[in-house]
């Protein structure tokens, strides 16, 4: 598990290089960062496939319906960028992006879970007397 | 190859300040702007062909696409 020193290095480099552009640069700072972070995504992509493995594996055993693990992942990959450049905007004083991205990013999730909340209440629905 | 990238787009910030403020005490503020600018579009450059492919790998682990 050394992939966590090497990540923590890029961070560490990442936001030293990031203050000493700021005060003359802040443009170009804030692409540095930007930079750092795709790089420490690009570090952490086999993990997440290792734990979506395990989803699959586990989805397989209990023989659920996929459609629903898809739609899960969808989340948390709409979850993980939205939060990704709202914290680049808001890092570059941004605060009112920040949050509008924020709310657009917990929209999107909403739409993308009204099959399962509209199947939940037909289950509900039907089981009721 | 990662952080050289990201030390590399840090050095053209620092170069392209130091020209700046050389420009700006020699008078030449207009050209001043116009470097900065350039170094803005050259960062902006390198950073594109990045971007694109966080997104095409966000969109493949995520199943986005």
């Amino acid at each position: 598990m050394e992939i966590i020193f090497k990540i923590i290095g890029i961070s560490l480099i990442t936001t030293i290089s990031i203050l000493l552009i700021k005060p003359t640069k802040p443009d170009i700072a804030m692409i540095v960062g930007l930079a750092g972070g795709v790089f420490v995504f690009f570090y952490i992509i086999d993990l997440i496939e290792d734990v979506f493995g395990l989803f699959n594996y586990i989805m397989e055993i209990t023989n659920l319906d996929s459609k629903l693990f898809t739609i899960l992942i969808k989340m948390i990959g709409v979850g993980y960028i939205t939060e990704f450049s709202a914290n680049l905007c808001k890092d570059s004083g941004n605060l009112a992006m920040a949050g509008k991205l924020l709310l657009a990013g917990k929209l999107v999730i909403f739409v993308m879970a009204i099959p399962i909340i509209t199947s939940l209440i037909e289950l509900i629905v039907s089981i009721m007397p | 190859m990662d952080v050289e990238v990201i030390l590399k787009i840090a050095g053209i910030g620092v170069l392209v300040s130091v020209i700046c403020q050389i420009l700006k005490q020699s008078g030449k503020e207009e050209i001043a702007t116009l470097v900065s600018l350039s170094g803005l579009i050259v960062v902006l450059a390198m950073i594109v062909d990045m971007i694109s492919g966080l997104f095409e790998s966000v969109g493949h682990l995520f199943y986005l696409f």
